[in-house]
């Protein structure tokens, strides 16, 4: 498929999710508790999408990999060294922002 | 443009009622924004009567690998349009999260306050993807927004005006 509405169904059968960089495609998967394997892009300016995975690989949560090395990655890998993914909290920034603003 | 909006509507997704009325701003080359926009506000309604929303499209300030000089005639082109745009608008605040598209609205809504007609509180949040270094509009806007947040710890360091709540999206 070229672009679906969401990816929500497909991630939930998953097993195991093989993804690239982006925010939300790996927030979501990891949000889910699937195992994810992130494959970075790098041909994107800057390549900042790389920043994020190895956060999140040096946190445990994901595998990380390029394109050519993908397969060797999923041939060696132990999806049990994952940790789980705690998820964000939007609620500190509405408090924040409540301050700010002068809501109290 | 997709992981900003996905990202920008988790940041809402806490807000009282009391943000209100939203106006969403996003490129017009951008195809998938508007739905997701759609649906989380339809989802907000049925939780608060009078909610209130609208949604303009603005010129895409610059393309992924864009050269310099090129995009500062585009993001300038930009601004022209959303001048106006945020004049109407006259917004209390300001919230962004680092796509191309929203410098030219911040720089508007300064200009607007720098000239005595609205002064709105600026919000940066940067992406969370950004955990080492800034985006080029989080470099741009770190100068020109009211509050900067950032949502890791080496980001806070190396910029120490700049807000550190931990992950919030």
């Amino acid at each position: 498929f070229r672009f679906k509405e969401s990816l929500a169904e497909d991630v939930r059968r998953a097993d195991l999710v093989i993804s690239h960089a982006g925010a939300g495609s790996c927030l979501e998967t990891l949000e889910k508790g699937k195992p994810l394997v992130v494959v970075i892009n790098e041909k994107l300016m800057n390549n900042h999408q790389l920043e994020l995975a190895k956060q999140l690989h040096r946190d445990g949560h994901v595998l990380y990999c390029n394109c050519s090395t993908l397969v060797e990655t999923l041939q060696s890998m132990d999806l049990s060294t994952l940790k789980p993914f705690p998820p964000g909290q939007p609620e500190k920034f509405a408090l924040f922002l409540d301050k700010v603003v002068g809501f109290q | 443009t997709g992981g900003h909006t996905t990202e920008i509507l988790r940041l809402l997704s806490c807000l009282s009622e009391s943000y209100s009325p939203r106006h969403y701003i996003f490129a017009d080359s951008d195809k998938m924004s508007e739905a997701k926009i759609r649906s989380f506000e339809q989802k907000r309604a049925e939780t608060f009567s009078n909610s209130q929303f609208t949604l303009d499209r603005i010129p895409r300030s610059r393309e992924v690998r864009q050269s310099w000089t090129s995009s500062v005639v585009t993001t300038l082109y930009s601004i022209l349009y959303s001048l106006p745009l945020t004049y109407k608008l006259k917004p209390d605040l300001v919230l962004c999260n680092g796509p191309g598209t929203c410098v030219p609205v911040c720089i508007s809504a300064l200009l607007l306050g720098l000239l005595g007609i609205k002064r709105a509180i600026i919000v940066y949040v940067e992406s969370i993807c950004r955990v080492e270094t800034l985006s080029l509009s989080g470099k741009i806007l770190y100068y020109f927004s009211d509050y900067f947040i950032v949502q890791w710890p080496d980001l806070k360091e190396k910029y120490p005006k700049s807000v550190y709540l931990g992950r919030i999206v």
